[in-house]
């Protein structure tokens, strides 16, 4: 009720500006307008919600890619310990149907064996948290299709390692891995169950490689309002939302076979160096973004969801700074390409130098990881953003479409 | 949560155990086979059962029929939906006759074929509600088999009190060198001889902690013979103080010398070595402590060798390490005439684990190092604890499992 009366005081208050300026006055009109027309949507938490994960029809997407942002998401990655396609085909067939269980808030089986001195099944610490929304999305790595398995012939058209870019300040420790877990969910210790067990699952197939725990979502799903990231900006203002939009950039169509319906995943972890951001002006830190920090408006102008206008000039200079990241991150400025993006906050703590040790977890899809290449290249050359994060850790995934039930994700790898 | 009262499933467990234990013994005649395919074998004479596991929660086993006339039988496995259920076993008389593993839903049906003579048998679901679905078969039976498992099992056990009584023998004779070296202030000499008498108590530091001095309590650490010889600076009780290996290794690898103390550390250590030789004497083994020891034998890897806690001053971890694998391989080793019959495939799966642990340890063997293993230093932890902490839990997770298999062999 709170965000409420602050959001219509703060539309209120736009508007009695607007009117007081005559060029702006149609601006500021239509923001009233549209603060009384649609209300700020339902956002609270119902944690009997639950997603399927098989598909009801062929070439449907994973769950956890287009679902509404959860608010917490645990990922992680493993590398193949076995060379056996056998043991990778169990595995995946083993988590296709665990994920199918806790995604509707069961277990993955008995936390009390029948027998006292047996060890559970499942390890018992999300029992009676219910389904939280939970997805878990599973990736296939570049590493999957070299030569240990024989699937090479199936090896996605556009799975590659992301190759090195601007700035990159990669960590062996955090980088690569031949299988990725996404697990999100509105209840924290749901989706770290979901991670724990099927982590238990792999052991003797998979080892685990790295790991980011995320907090807070920042991202917005259709129908959700725009959430923060740890900089304090609106994250995903110009996010993709549209139907039209996730068949043009995200998922893969017929002509990509057995991949069909699915898309790729490139994630990024990426620290934010909180302190020197913090001691920051403000109006330098909207220059580096672009944007306005509490409205989250274009410097062009408007409110937060007008379109950015890159030709807006005051005084002879941009409005937008051309090295801003939402002028260098644009899809004007980068051929028309959008990818979806999904990331969380994360922190782990304190670093060595007692400074906070957060940043944004950058979850990412599309039905082309060179869309990514394509927008960090010139991020990674010229952002001005780049003085206060680093790109410490990155991955790409081939995600394949959901199966149905009775089968897995990537069954038609072993036919 | 639907899940199955535990007490009643044992309950349940046990007394169709007892059945089993009056039924005849069986021999196979042809050994079982088994085909990877999805079809099931429909050859006349082959009786065929479809055995479906289920899922949602709480797992179960359903066999479409619980009676079939003697002859050659085909078990047909369909996992449908169940995360809990991976394997299933026919069983009689504790014995493995036939099995499937690496059951996931969607994958196609698995079977095995088996000839089984008149008696009563039981499908076995680990991780199911109800494990255990009985299964007559009737008829004419087989000729009685030879020894069971579960005398298998007992007669390791027995054996292996040998092994640890060796151990401690030499353990007491390691260090006494150790003390004597220490004597003549030799500093160099009794470095050596601590990296030698370590790995004697890590083999089978699981069989010997527990002792208690006469005439202490409990509860107090200065009669805890474990907590004398084997206490570790991180968990000291300050009420009694420092005493045993890492207390002198303190003083041999920190202090860099031989004092009146470390003298005197060393003659206790003695002592305590001994007084634990008596009790060791008198200990007897039953086959699921020896499971159970070897789990936390690699219990122990984890929690204090990986991290480097274990030798925080000579940096001998992976002396240690390999001496706690090696103790846990050797009560495998023990075991396993019992387990093979118990379950061959899970035999297999340790066996398989134990000699890739062994691989990997074997790459940090070093002749020059003290102790034979490369010094575990900060840089070495960086780089390979990681790897090794991951090995040693893909061979615990299979071998947690052995103590409630044997402990109902």
């Amino acid at each position: 009720v709170t965000g409420v009366s602050r959001r219509a005081l703060l539309g209120g208050g736009f508007a009695a500006a607007g009117a007081g300026v005559g060029a702006l006055a149609g601006v500021g009109g239509s923001l009233a307008a549209q603060a009384a027309a649609a209300p700020p949507p339902d956002e609270s938490i119902d944690l009997s919600q639950s997603h399927p994960f098989y598909a009801a029809a062929a070439r449907q997407p994973q769950p956890g890619i287009q679902t509404p942002p959860q608010r917490y998401c645990v990922f992680m990655t493993f590398d193949m310990a076995s060379t056996l396609t056998t043991d990778l085909q169990v595995l995946l067939a083993r988590w296709s149907a665990a994920i199918a269980q806790l995604q509707a808030g069961k277990t993955v089986g008995t936390v009390e064996p029948s027998h006292g001195a047996g060890v559970g099944q499942d390890t018992g610490e999300a029992l009676d948290l219910g389904p939280a929304s939970l997805t878990v999305t599973v990736g296939l790595g570049p590493g999957i299709f070299d030569e240990r398995f024989g699937l090479a012939k199936h090896r996605p058209a556009h799975l590659a390692a992301i190759p090195a870019l601007p700035s990159d300040n990669l960590e062996a420790s955090l980088t690569g891995g031949d299988l990725s877990l996404q697990a999100c969910a509105d209840d924290p210790q749901v989706a770290y169950h979901a991670i724990r067990d099927l982590a238990r699952m792999a052991r003797g197939t998979a080892t685990v490689k790295w790991t980011v725990l995320g907090f807070g979502r920042a991202s917005a799903g259709k129908n959700q309002s725009t959430p923060r990231n740890l900089m304090g900006f609106k994250d995903g203002t110009r996010n993709i939302t549209e139907a039209s939009d996730f068949e043009k950039f995200v998922w893969l169509k017929k002509d990509a076979g057995w991949m069909a319906g699915g898309t790729y995943q490139v994630v990024r972890k990426i620290q934010i160096n909180i302190e020197i951001w913090d001691a920051d002006v403000v109006s330098d830190q909207q220059r580096v973004f672009g944007r306005d920090k509490v409205e989250g408006a274009p410097l062009s102008g408007g409110t937060e969801f007008t379109t950015p206008d890159f030709h807006a000039a005051a005084h002879g200079s941009p409005k937008i700074d051309p090295t801003s990241h939402i002028a260098l991150a644009a899809h004007e400025n980068n051929g028309g390409v959008k990818i979806l993006r999904r990331p969380y906050n994360y922190t782990d703590g304190l670093n060595q130098f007692g400074q906070l040790d957060a940043g944004l977890f950058f979850a990412a899809y599309m039905n082309d990881p060179e869309h990514f290449t394509r927008i960090q290249t010139r991020l990674g050359a010229s952002d001005r953003l780049n003085e206060y994060i680093s790109h410490i850790g990155s991955g790409v995934f081939a995600v394949p479409p959901a199966p149905r039930s009775g089968s897995y994700v990537a069954e038609s790898l072993f036919a | 949560m639907p899940f199955a009262n535990p007490q009643s499933s044992r309950a349940k467990r046990l007394l169709a155990l007892s059945g089993v234990a009056a039924a005849a013994a069986l021999v196979l005649a042809g050994c079982s086979t088994s085909s990877p395919g999805g079809a099931t074998a429909s050859k006349s004479g082959v009786r065929t059962v479809d055995v479906t596991l289920t899922g949602g929660g709480s797992d179960s086993c359903t066999v479409s029929t619980t009676s079939v006339p003697a002859g050659p039988v085909t078990f047909t496995v369909k996992n449908e939906s169940s995360t809990g259920i991976s394997e299933v076993e026919l069983l009689q008389d504790q014995t493995i006759l036939g099995e499937k593993e690496n059951l996931a839903p969607g994958l196609a049906a698995a079977s095995f074929t088996v000839t089984l003579g008149g008696g009563k048998y039981q499908v076995y679901c680990p991780g199911a509600a109800k494990e255990l679905v009985d299964f007559t078969v009737t008829g004419k039976a087989a000729a009685a088999s030879n020894s069971s498992a579960a005398t298998l099992l007992r007669q390791g056990a027995t054996q292996y009190a040998t092994y640890v009584d060796d151990q401690v023998s030499t353990m007491v004779e390691t260090t006494k060198a150790l003390q004597s070296a220490v004597d003549k202030g030799d500093l160099a000499g009794a470095k050596t001889a601590y990296a030698k008498a370590r790995p004697y108590y890590e083999r089978i530091e699981s069989d010997v902690d527990g002792f208690i001095k006469p005439g202490f309590s409990a509860t107090d650490n200065a009669g805890n013979l474990d907590y004398l010889i084997d206490m570790r600076a991180s968990n000291l009780d300050p009420k009694v103080g420092w005493h045993g290996y890492h207390a002198v290794e303190r003083d041999l690898f920190q202090g860099g010398a031989i004092t009146a103390s470390t003298k005197k550390l060393a003659a206790e250590l003695t002592s305590n070595v001994e007084e634990l030789q008596k009790r060791v004497k008198t200990l007897s083994y039953k086959p699921e402590d020896l499971a159970n020891g070897a789990a936390s034998l690699l219990e122990e890897v984890q929690t204090e060798k990986v991290t480097g806690e274990e030798e925080a001053y000579s940096h001998i971890d992976l002396v240690d390490l390999a001496a706690n694998v090696e103790g846990a391989e050797e009560a495998f080793a023990y075991m396993r005439p019992g387990l093979v019959k118990l379950d061959p495939s899970i035999t297999k799966q340790i066996a398989k684990q134990f000699a890739l642990t062994d691989a990997l340890l074997d790459t940090y063997r070093s002749d020059s190092a003290l102790g034979g293993y490369i010094s575990y230093d900060a840089a070495t932890k960086t780089a390979d604890a990681n790897t090794i902490s991951q090995q040693v839990q893909a061979l615990q997770d299979p071998l947690s499992q052995l103590a409630a298999k044997v402990a109902t062999a």
